[in-house]
């Protein structure tokens, strides 16, 4: 056995890549993949829980302006900070699909989105890569300064 | 009354939309939703209470929310939608006030 704690905080950078269809179904596995990375990073419980509710805004919100495809997430956590970035490769069937309800969902809760991102992670944004648009969130553990 | 339990996600929010619409269209003007059981809330779900409080008080009506977990009141409050509902802390409540059918989602 060995003495190594596996959930003690590491400042040694961490990834993890998620890949997902593009489905309403499936975005319980970025808040997963989040709250898994930010225990990593040492979050309490309540920073976890906005850290799961801040990933669900990322990729729901830029979901709406996208017409579905594949969704890729890449987290990294360091020195008790997570960093998560959305991107999604074009195709396939739209997350907001029919059944979904589509544009009368998305149209409703696009400032109530970014409201929620403004208020549980320290900073959020959206940039265009060469691999076309993308989302991201930085949020930091409350005793991180920096 | 609809009942809402675990997350109400995207994936969710369809179905609470569907059964509000269903209790508005058999005329009920004030809406009951127990979060009582839910666990999360993000906007998808948020946007159908935001629209179906509108449509309950274009009949005339309102949408009582009955919620009590730390982490929707949190989501309520940071959207600035705590005092756009009325808000019950249990069944007890609004006991004898509630109308309609009851359905369960999801």
């Amino acid at each position: 056995m060995s003495d190594r704690d596996d959930r003690a905080p590491s400042d040694r950078p961490e990834v993890i890549s998620l890949s997902f269809p593009a489905r309403a179904d499936l975005v319980v596995l970025a808040r997963f993949t989040a709250a898994t990375l930010g225990a990593r990073a040492g979050f309490d419980v309540e920073e976890i829980e906005d850290l799961r509710l801040a990933v669900d805004e990322l990729v729901v919100s830029f979901e709406a302006v996208q017409a579905g495809g594949t969704v890729q997430l890449e987290c990294t956590q360091a020195g008790g900070e997570v960093t998560i970035t959305c991107h999604v490769e074009p195709g396939g069937p739209p997350l907001a699909s029919r059944d979904v309800g589509g544009e009368e969902l998305w149209g409703a809760d696009g400032e109530l989105s970014k409201q929620l991102l403004d208020a549980l992670v320290d900073q959020h944004g959206r940039e265009h890569t060469e691999r076309g648009p993308s989302v991201w969130l930085k949020k930091r553990r409350a005793n991180v300064t920096r | 009354m609809v009942v809402v339990e675990g997350e109400v996600d995207l994936a969710v929010a369809p179905a609470l939309r569907d059964g509000l619409e269903a209790l508005l269209a058999e005329g009920h003007a004030t809406l009951y939703v127990d979060l009582l059981g839910a666990t999360f809330l993000d906007s998808t779900a948020l946007g159908v209470l935001v629209t179906t409080r509108e449509h309950c008080a274009n009949a005339g009506g309102e949408l009582h929310l009955i919620v009590r977990e730390p982490r929707i009141l949190k989501v309520l409050q940071i959207t600035g939608l705590a005092t756009a509902f009325p808000l019950h802390d249990s069944l007890d409540a609004i006991a004898g006030n509630t109308s309609g059918d009851e359905s369960t989602t999801p």
